[in-house]
């Protein structure tokens, strides 16, 4: 199976060859490729370097921590790849955006009403978590929709608080 | 004399003080929270009792209930750790009051410290210099402070009158500016503290935190055990710490200035147990003194590294009423330790924190290498409390000798199921400015950025690709198996079948 895998705007070609073999961009590799313990901790031998690496899995792409480095990767196999293609790439930055919790947490208090305008990078709600308040910011400009949330309130993680249109 | 000891606290520190009142040979009885159970503090205790719901506030900071849990359960002393109750002098008072011995200073050391504002006036009467600011003037109004910031200057800092750890600081630039920063400070130091008084002190800056150990007995033995580094911080929450600091080093007689400095300011309030003198040191190697923390500190470890000394069992020993078993001439600092504070925060994402359960953890080990936590695999971080998962502490010969050695166990250390900061530390252990030791208390803040520290390296981003392509690729060929499983169980009996025929 053949990858298209891109790091920082580099693409590399991967070519998985069997278990025990791949080929980078050209050059032929031996692998031996374990997780630690079923961890998220993988231990990589390539022609016996050693390398052990964390790696999470966020929602469109993966995040390689190599040496005290995050590395984001996006793999696609060769036919994803096309598809993408095709589509012409780039998908509008449309719709709702909801703001979610990012852990749990006490609402401090909200800085906007609903049916307001706001900027990207304007903060929105003030949370406190592990004893730190923590900004709640706006990634892109718009209105204020639905507040789901009030001050005072505890929330979950990824609840979510409010929308942005 | 007492023999068992209730620690009022949770946590890494929590576990620190058991360790030293196990290896006395004394009793141990913990204190938690509901969601605190599976704490490592519960299960190293002799004896553990459950103190109330999660949040601080019905848990940790009921002094009344741990001061019940110790007189049932026939505990003759309570050690508060740092943090939620260390420092309030009505707690100390009340556990002696009950005939409790308190592991800390006297109430009205805490009392005369506690609150900032006496405690600068207080040292200032001993002759010792301090930061200019609101010293002395008590709890004062928006209005009040408003008004005598122009004559502190500006840049200025907004300081909560009970607090420590950076919760309810702001710092002010301009005086359009202090209005809303006051109020959130206040409500920052109400929602922690449970008090919202605030003062103000100038910014000194390009400074250096440089703070100073201190013992005292009850025979009026006053010692200091050499200096801490503290002035890497972010929103002025400590992340390491070293002793000795780079910034003295070799100068012996500015450390023994500053000690003497040290030793008098906690003369001037009767001092008694163990406690820390911070200054602020400027570019000419000025200090001034910024304040007294009562209590152990987080960062104790770099110090018993260098020194030997067990600065928690000292603590009992001075608390039994003993005389300290070291004298000024016995303190010498040998090498040179670091810590580096790991957090549940995600490095690259602002530093937010993250909860959830630790899944994994294999600690670095080896020489030098010392690890002070609560946690372990299957614990489960919470939001209630603060974001410390650990601290890693090394000792080297030399700072070069620790720098590398952090390096190689930050490496080792592997932490599933939070995000920590331990990639911000191996950046800060590659920075130049680090190793030159180069830096001030705004130096992560201002210069240092996760960006720009891993430009510089040699990086391995093939390496990355193949290992997201490999985890890519099992994950699909996982999902794949999952479909066929019937057929690969069928063929797994035969093969034992096969097997089993083999061996007959």
């Amino acid at each position: 199976m053949k990858y298209v895998t891109t790091i920082r705007e580099r693409e590399y070609i991967i070519e998985i060859v069997d278990e025990r073999h791949i080929i980078l961009d050209g050059t032929p590799f031996e692998v031996d490729f374990n997780s630690v313990s079923g961890q998220p901790v993988y231990s990589l031998l390539l022609d016996g370097q050693s390398y052990e690496s964390f790696v999470y899995s966020s929602e469109d792409r993966w995040e390689v921590l190599l040496h005290g480095t995050l590395y984001p990767a996006s793999v696609e196999d060769e036919r994803e790849k096309r598809l993408r293609a095709a589509a012409g790439g780039n998908i509008a930055e449309a719709g709702e955006f909801y703001l979610r919790a990012p852990m749990p947490g006490l609402v401090i208090s909200i800085l906007v009403d609903e049916g307001q305008s706001v900027e990207k990078g304007d903060v929105l709600v003030i949370l406190e978590s592990m004893k730190m308040q923590n900004e709640l910011k706006s990634p892109r400009p718009g209105t204020i929709a639905r507040m789901r949330v009030k001050a005072g309130d505890s929330v979950e993680q990824k609840q979510t608080l409010l929308s942005v249109v | 004399m007492f023999n068992k000891v209730l620690i009022a606290n949770r946590g890494e520190i929590a576990v620190r003080i058991i360790r030293a009142c196990r290896e006395l040979g004394m009793r141990t009885v913990a204190v938690y929270s509901e969601a605190d159970r599976q704490g490592l503090h519960v299960r190293y205790a002799d004896e553990a009792y459950l103190l109330g719901p999660a949040p601080s506030r019905e848990s940790y900071l009921r002094s009344d209930k741990i001061i019940e849990i110790a007189r049932k359960c026939g505990a003759k002393a309570i050690h508060p750790g740092y943090g939620f109750l260390a420092e309030r002098a009505d707690f100390a008072q009340d556990c002696l009051d009950v005939g409790l011995a308190f592991i800390g200073p006297k109430p009205s050391s805490i009392a005369a410290m506690g609150d900032k504002a006496v405690a600068r006036a207080t040292v200032a009467k001993a002759g010792v210099a301090v930061v200019p600011g609101t010293e002395g003037e008590g709890a004062l109004g928006d209005e009040e402070l408003l008004s005598v910031a122009p004559e502190i200057g500006f840049p200025l800092l907004i300081k909560a009158t009970a607090g420590g750890g950076g919760k309810g600081m702001r710092v002010v630039h301009h005086l359009e500016e202090m209005h809303s920063l006051l109020h959130s400070a206040r409500r920052e130091a109400e929602a922690s503290f449970g008090d919202g008084n605030v003062y103000l002190e100038k910014l000194v800056e390009g400074a250096r935190h440089i703070e100073f150990q201190i013992l005292a007995d009850t025979h009026g033995n006053v010692i200091h055990l050499g200096e801490r580094e503290c002035s890497l911080q972010r929103r002025h929450q400590k992340l390491l710490e070293e002793s000795p600091s780079p910034f003295i080093s070799d100068d012996d007689e500015m450390r023994q200035r500053m000690g003497n400095v040290a030793v008098r300011a906690a003369q001037a309030v009767g001092y008694v147990n163990a406690g820390t003198i911070e200054f602020l040191v400027d570019k000419d190697k000025n200090f001034y003194f910024l304040e007294m923390n009562t209590r152990l500190q987080v960062e104790h470890p770099v110090t018993e590294m260098v020194t030997g000394v067990d600065i928690v069992k000292e603590q009992i020993r001075i608390a039994r009423g003993r005389q300290m078993r070291y004298s000024q001439e016995n303190i010498n600092l040998n090498g040179w330790a670091i810590e580096c504070r790991i957090n549940a925060e995600d490095a690259y994402n602002n530093f937010l924190p993250s909860t959830g359960q630790i899944s994994h953890s294999l600690l670095p080990t080896g020489p030098g290498v010392r690890v002070d936590t609560g946690v372990y695999p299957g614990f489960e971080i919470s939001p209630y409390y603060d974001s410390l998962i650990s601290k890693l502490i090394v000792w080297g010969e030399t700072r070069a000798e620790a720098i590398l050695r952090m390096r190689r166990a930050l490496e080792e250390y592997k932490i599933v199921g939070v995000r920590t900061n331990i990639p911000f530390h191996q950046n800060l252990m590659d920075s130049h400015r680090f190793m030159g030791g180069q830096f001030d208390t705004r130096f992560v803040e201002e210069r240092f950025s996760m960006e720009a520290a891993e430009e510089g390296k040699s990086p391995r981003p093939e390496i990355a690709a193949i290992i997201a392509t490999l985890v890519a690729h099992e994950q699909t060929q996982r999902a794949a198996h999952i479909i066929q499983r019937n057929e690969r169980d069928t063929s797994n009996w035969k093969w034992i079948s096969r097997w089993e025929r083999m061996q007959r």
